[in-house]
């Protein structure tokens, strides 16, 4: 016997105040933002509260919304996606690109688009084009 | 600290849909299996270490169910978690806890049914705020390191079918395995469908239903209960940052695994891995990752990886044969998978691989994967040292 249904599961996670600022600012300026330490100097996007080294990141900068394509992939259905490291900061993200697949490849210089109607959520950053 | 050895392993049949047993029967048929391979009874474990992804079946504190299984009731009991290394954790917790001296019998056990729940689903229940907006998965996180591979190392997708190939040929010699596939071609892997580019269907683990366990005993015990014990050697687990951009190149450089890797070698006295090893079971979630593994666990040169599984170095009649069970490749049950590769491990240095032994095995490898955020590394070896 197989008993089957499913369950529908409510969620509401706390962002922390670090990523709650960048969230804000990326659905009301439309900018993109990373967490700088003040003791290694490593930014992280999306921004971190707790650096890696232990200190606390608690200077925000602005980095974006140009950047490198580090590494791009294409799921069938569901278009190109791909890791991008913003300039002026040391880590990526995944994220969609809003290019055909056939047209990327690693290195690329990219650009963030910003979703017209901004609601608070990475979604507001609707992805990364090819700069031209 | 006491010396410990795996004395007794134990697996069920792995299949996409094992609808004739229920999660805490599973468990046990594995267990039974265990106990009856070290010649023991229930009464004679002292403590029990469980592993399992709860998520994939959507199904809360499976300790509960696996415990019921593994014959835990009355006895102390952990879960271990740690990604898809859960499972060697929970046999590396199992070893220190048998080393501590505090349980001279340890049962691990670790178990998932894939097919009860909706693994996408539980994958994408990671990270809320980055992730699950983009859901690219676990195929389109290993897609995205996968590109970086080939670039730089020049790994092609051929390179990468030999291991599709190798490991579900050789599943077919292991009577557990999910995947048995004794006719496996390049040209079928490459004309499999892409899910991730470049990422194939025949590229990727299976989502398997199964169960594994194993006995760890301490120093006395193993030399009762096993006639040629699997000592531990060294057994070293290594974390890293959570998001997959956080580390450059993750596939490429693969931190945790190297800094593992080094650890183990170093306390097994191992200098030349491919020369002193006799047989590996690595965990392998898809095919270019085992050729990323070979780097970083120093069985080669950088760049060689391909060339590797192009000259048959790690098939089984090869220098080292890697996976003789299939790997994670041709079974994949989560919770389990990281038991398996112990259980695999040690049964070669026990000789009980049935069509799957290596001749002699006295130094085996073991490895688990958690992702990209864990590795694991065990060494096993007939002689105590």
């Amino acid at each position: 016997m197989i008993l089957e249904g499913s369950v529908r599961l409510p969620f509401r996670y706390a962002a922390g105040t670090t990523a709650s600022t960048f969230l804000e600012a990326l659905r009301d300026e439309g900018r993109l933002l990373g967490s700088r330490c003040p003791a290694c100097g490593t930014v992280l996007c999306p921004p971190r509260l707790d650096c890696r080294c232990g200190e606390r990141a608690t200077e925000l900068v602005e980095v974006g919304p140009a950047g490198t394509l580090v590494s791009w992939t294409e799921l069938p259905g569901r278009g190109a996606y791909g890791l991008v490291r913003p300039d002026g900061a040391d880590t990526a993200f995944v994220h969609r690109l809003l290019d055909a697949p056939e047209s990327l490849r690693g290195g690329m210089r990219v650009h963030a688009r910003f979703a017209e109607e901004r609601s608070g959520g990475i979604a507001d950053l609707a992805g990364f084009e090819v700069a031209s | 600290m006491r010396r410990v050895a795996v004395v007794g392993t134990g697996q069920t049949r792995h299949a996409k849909a094992r609808e004739d047993v229920s999660q805490p029967e599973l468990v046990r048929e594995a267990a039974r299996a265990a106990l009856e391979d070290a010649g023991i009874g229930p009464a004679e474990i002292d403590a029990v270490v469980l592993s399992n992804m709860e998520l994939f079946e959507g199904r809360a504190l499976p300790e509960l169910w696996a415990g019921e299984g593994a014959f835990a009731a009355g006895k102390p009991c952990l879960k271990v978690a740690t990604g898809g290394t859960s499972g060697t954790s929970a046999c590396i917790a199992g070893f220190h806890l048998a080393a501590s001296g505090l349980f001279d019998v340890v049962l691990v056990a670790g178990f998932e049914k894939h097919s009860e729940g909706h693994t996408q689903t539980g994958m994408a229940l990671t990270d809320p705020f980055w992730d699950r907006a983009v859901a690219s998965g676990a195929v389109g996180n290993f897609a995205l390191s996968i590109s970086q591979l080939q670039a730089e190392r020049g790994i092609t997708e051929e390179q990468a079918a030999l291991v599709a190939v190798k490991a579900r040929r050789n599943a077919a010699r292991n009577p557990h395995a999910h995947l048995q596939m004794a006719e496996l071609t390049v040209d079928e892997v490459l004309d499999s469908r892409m899910l991730a580019h470049p990422v194939r269907m025949l590229d990727m683990c299976p989502q398997s239903d199964g169960a594994c366990a194993i006995v760890v005993a301490s120093d006395e015990p193993a030399r009762r209960l096993c006639p040629r014990p699997a000592w531990v050697r060294a057994a070293v687990t290594r974390h890293e940052q959570p998001y997959l951009g956080d580390v450059d190149r993750r596939l490429l450089t693969m931190r945790t695994l190297r800094d593992a890797a080094r650890a183990a070698y170093d306390a097994a006295g191992i200098r030349e891995p491919l020369r002193e090893l006799d047989v590996a079971e690595i965990y392998e979630p898809v095919t270019y990752a085992e050729l990323a593994w070979y780097e970083a666990l120093g069985l080669c040169e950088e760049g060689e990886a391909g060339r590797l599984i192009e000259d048959g170095v790690t098939a089984m009649d090869g220098e080292l044969p890697v996976n003789p069970s299939g790997g994670v490749l041709s079974t994949n049950p989560v919770g389990a998978s990281g038991v398996i590769r112990v259980a695999e491990a040690a049964l070669q240095i026990h000789g009980r691989g049935g069509e799957r032994q290596v001749e002699g095995a006295s130094t085996a490898l073991a490895t688990g994967y958690g992702v990209y955020a864990w590795s694991d590394v065990v060494v096993l070896q007939a002689e105590a040292a």
